[in-house]
Formats: C-alpha cells, structure tokens, sequence
C-alpha cells in the first residue's frame, strides 16, 4: 500500500465534447473525506466521474488515485476502489447468490461474509433474481457489492437519485459507518443537495463544465449569505459581492459570497444564511444576475 | 484461476437459457433423424462404396451443420453487457482487457467442444444403427461448419463493439449483421461458393462422381486439419477482437 494525501488528485482535467466541454477542472479528495460533487443536470458531473475512473479518454490534464496514476496503475486502483453508478448495472436473470460468485473472483480482498451480513442488513433475498427488485432494493444490492472488498475510495455517481427519503437516509448512514476507520474516501455525486449538507464534510460545485466553488462545505456555507431587501435597496450593493439577484413581487434576495463583510457593509439589511441548495441555485444564475 | 472461474460462470449462466434451447433443439432433431435409421432404410449402407450415401451424408449432415451453427454463432452477450449497463461497469472492475477476452474465447471453445461431444455421441449411435462410419464425415461438417459461423461472429462482434449503451444498440445492431452477411457475401465470391448451372443430364442437381468426390474430401483426415487450423485461427481473431471491445473506451 502507498501512502497518499489525496485519495483523488483532478488536476486541469479537459475533456471535449459536442456542444460540452468539461473545461480546465481542479479538485482534491482528502483521505478520510466524503467529497459532495453538486451541479445541475448536465453540468459535467457524470463525465467528471466518468474520466477519473477512465471509462473515456480525457483530452488534458491529470487525475490520481490514491497517489497512483489513473491510466499507468489503472488495475491496482481498480482492486482498491468501488463504484456506484445511479442505475444498477447488473443483469435482471441474475440473483444476489450470482453476483457474490461473480465478485468473489474478480477481488482479491473480496469478503464474502460481509457481503452476506450487508445483505441480511438490507433484508436482501438470495435467491429472487434482480429483475425483481426494487429500485431501492436494486441500489442497496449495489451498495453491498461494492463494499464488500474493503475499498479505499467509494465513488457514487447519482446513488441517492429516485429513492425514497428512508432508504437514502439508511444509505447514508452505512456510509458513515463505511468512513469510520479514517482510511476511506468517498466521491458523491449528487443534485440532491439535502444529503450531502447530512454527510459531507466538503463540497465541489461543478457548473456548465467548470468548478465554481470547492473546499469544505460549513465554511463554503458559512461564507455565502442572502441579503433580503427591498428592489430599490440593490443599487446600493457592490456589484464585487453579489453572485446573483433574485427578484421577486415583495423585493429581492441577494446572494453575497462574503457573508462577514457583507453584514459589516450593509448594516440595515438582514442576511439569511445560504443553504447548499440556495448556493447552487444563485451560482447557475450569475450571468442573468437578476432572476426570478 | 478463480478470476476465469468468475468470468465463465458469468457468461454461462447469463447464457444458460440459450444453451438449454439449443440442447432441446439438438435433441428433438437427433429423435427426428435417428427414427428412420432405426426403422431400417439404411441397412444397405455398409454396401456401399467407399463414399456415403446421399442420405447418410443427409442424416448424418444436418446435425452436424445445426450443432456447427450452434456453437459458433454469437451469444448475444456483448448486446446484452451493453444493454444492462455491465460494459461500463466492467472498467471499473480490476479485470483486464485481456483476461476478459480469454474468458470469452474459453465460452467460445467449451461450446465448440460441447457440441463437438454431443455431435460425436450422436454419429456412435448413427453409425452403430445406419452400419457405416460417419464419424469423420460427421466430425467435419460440424468443424467446417463453426469455424465459417465463428468467421461471421467475429465480424459481428467486431462492428459491435462501436456501440457504447442501449441507444446504440438498435442501429450498430443492424450495420453488425449488415456486416456479417456483407463477410458471406465476400467468402461466396471468394470461394466461387456455386450450384452448377446445368444439372445433369437425369436431373440430378450434382453428378454422382462429383458428389463422390465431394463426400470423400469432406470425410478425410486433410479436411478435419484444415478445419482445427481454421478454428485455432478464428479463436485468435475472436480473443482479439473481445480484446479490442473490452479495452476500447467510451468516446
């Protein structure tokens, strides 16, 4: 095993598409951390995901993990990482038993006991075959695979998306629990920002193929703020400190990237803090400025 | 070892229900063309010359030609890995291009040699029953026929590997078996694959003498050699076409 500070290194990483381009992006992973990886559909998440795990060729940059090159080292990465996709990638003629046989030989660390004890946890059936399942049933079992060859780097492309709220919170949870050690890392990927402000502990918000905003995720909170004032109130705000304006029939609500200073600033106005969802939303918006 | 232990059980018991398909298939045609050499027509077989008759090599044929078929033709894996979302996820997992290739080429092979096995079991029980030995007739037809329908496959599996998920599927399918009936049209004109323009002058399509010839070539030790090389080569090309499929990269 090398030693690594980074579970994810994403350096200037572009990747060319028809009418998209993933342009430029930067980001770390630190060991030990749950990644959020926010932005709306089509921001470029899924091709982000897509490129570290080299499912496609990137057209620039560089991408590690943990510490090792995504290309050169791609087989000794692949022993040590796990991947959920949003839709379950595994036949429908087969059962959980077919996928334990499946993994078993394709991991060495492969743990066939904690799988049958995420299973049980997830009163899984054996022997139904998958066609059958549920969605959430069909994501618990994905989940199960994955964690059960103690992977260093779990990445989530869109786990969470279309569950319903008790089978995520259970989801998250075994997340948690998977983070314990302090050796594991997880990238999620997600527009559900609701469950990344639960887990996360950073934040990397991708917009139109570029990182807007990344780093972790209380101070990114803490940082932004929205000032609620009346539409006459606006021209009175640097332009520096707005990301955008959201306008309504009752006044305005302006997000501020620099709550502090802001509150020093704009003494008469009241300033809410920013949930991540507010952030995401103010940010897609900060060509129009003004929106309503 | 255990990884191939993986690999196979996967795409064997993914194409289970086919394979049980094709031994029902196997079986009721083996019944249908055992009845009449049990009933007796061919009692005057092991008469004959040194060639076989036209209806033994009939009898005997047609297994051998659906089992060839049978064991060479594509399983519909690749189209399915692509469908269910597995061709992704197979860059995720620590196999290799190259082990999953060999992998697919084993499958390949223990279905050749499977239907080879059952294609000779059938032709002991014909041979004993119809008093003529069959075995090597029976044993080149069915080894001409899997490597020409391995051929096809190859070119299938080649032009499929263009097709990255369910969207492409439709249309990529179509240009494959374009592709494929484009390679039997090239070998027809190739090997000048013909029926004679004029039929002899009792009707018969072939002459005796030429049918003769044909049944005598097709028995001989030269041509089961021929169809091993032919084989060893098409699993060659088949491992590296898989190869090329499973390394290729989405765009």
């Amino acid at each position: 095993m090398n030693a690594y500070e980074n579970a994810i290194e994403i350096k200037g990483v572009t990747k060319r598409y028809d009418g998209f381009t993933l342009d430029n992006i930067s980001f770390d992973v630190p060991k030990g951390c749950i990644m959020g990886f926010i932005g709306q559909n089509g921001a470029g998440k899924t091709t982000t995901i897509r490129s570290l795990l080299h499912i496609t060729d990137i057209d620039g940059g560089e991408i590690s993990l943990l510490g090792l090159d995504h290309i050169k080292d791609e087989r000794s990465i692949k022993n040590r990482i796990a991947v959920v996709f949003d839709e379950l990638p595994f036949h429908d003629v087969f059962t959980a038993g077919d996928m334990a046989k499946i993994f078993e030989g394709m991991y060495p660390e492969g743990d066939n006991a904690a799988y049958q004890q995420y299973l049980e946890r997830f009163q899984l059936p054996m022997k139904k075959k998958i066609g059958q399942f549920s969605k959430g049933m069909k994501m618990k079992l994905q989940i199960a695979c994955a964690l059960s060859h103690n992977a260093e780097l779990l990445v989530m492309d869109e786990a969470t998306t279309g569950l319903d709220p008790v089978v995520r919170d259970e989801i998250l949870h075994i997340f948690m629990e998977y983070l314990q050690n302090g050796e594991r890392s997880i990238l999620m990927s997600s527009h559900i920002t609701s469950d990344l402000e639960k887990i996360a502990d950073m934040v990397t918000f991708i917009d139109r193929g570029k990182i807007l905003l990344t780093g972790y995720k209380d101070e990114i909170i803490e940082q932004h703020g929205i000032i609620k004032c009346d539409k006459e109130k606006i021209a009175e705000i640097d332009p520096e400190d707005i990301v955008s304006i959201r306008t309504n029939n009752f006044g305005a609500e302006v997000m501020v990237s620099d709550r502090e200073n802001a509150g020093y600033k704009y003494r008469d106005c009241v300033i809410d803090p920013a949930s991540l969802d507010d952030i995401m939303l103010y940010y897609v918006h900060r060509d129009a400025k003004e929106w309503s | 070892m255990k990884l191939y232990r993986s690999l196979i059980y996967r795409e064997l018991r993914l194409t289970r229900k086919r394979i049980v398909l094709m031994l029902l298939l196997f079986f009721l045609l083996a019944l249908l063309l055992l009845i009449p050499v049990f009933i007796g027509g061919f009692s005057d077989a092991a008469e004959s010359d040194e060639s076989p008759p036209i209806s033994i090599l009939l009898l005997a044929g047609t297994i051998a030609l659906t089992n060839g078929i049978m064991a060479g033709t594509n399983n519909g894996l690749q189209k399915a890995d692509i469908s269910s979302g597995w061709k992704q996820y197979s860059f995720v997992l620590p196999t290799t291009a190259k082990q999953q290739a060999l992998s697919d080429m084993l499958v390949k092979l223990m279905l050749i040699i499977f239907f080879g096995l059952l294609s000779a079991a059938y032709c002991l029980i014909f041979s004993l029953a119809a008093h003529y030995n069959a075995i090597e007739l029976i044993l080149n037809i069915y080894l001409c026929t899997a490597a020409a329908v391995m051929l096809v496959d190859v070119a299938y599996s080649y032009i499929m590997m263009f097709a990255k998920d369910k969207n492409d599927l439709a249309v990529i399918g179509v240009i494959a078996f374009l592709g494929a009936g484009a390679l039997l049209h090239v070998a027809d004109i190739f090997f000048d694959i013909k029926l004679p323009d004029k039929s002899e002058k009792d009707g018969a399509v072939i002459s005796d003498a030429a049918f003769n010839r044909f049944a005598a070539g097709l028995g001989s030790v030269k041509t089961t050699l021929c169809a091993l090389a032919a084989i060893a080569v098409i699993c060659a090309m088949y491992y590296l076409v898989m190869w090329r499929s499973h390394e290729r990269r989405e765009p």
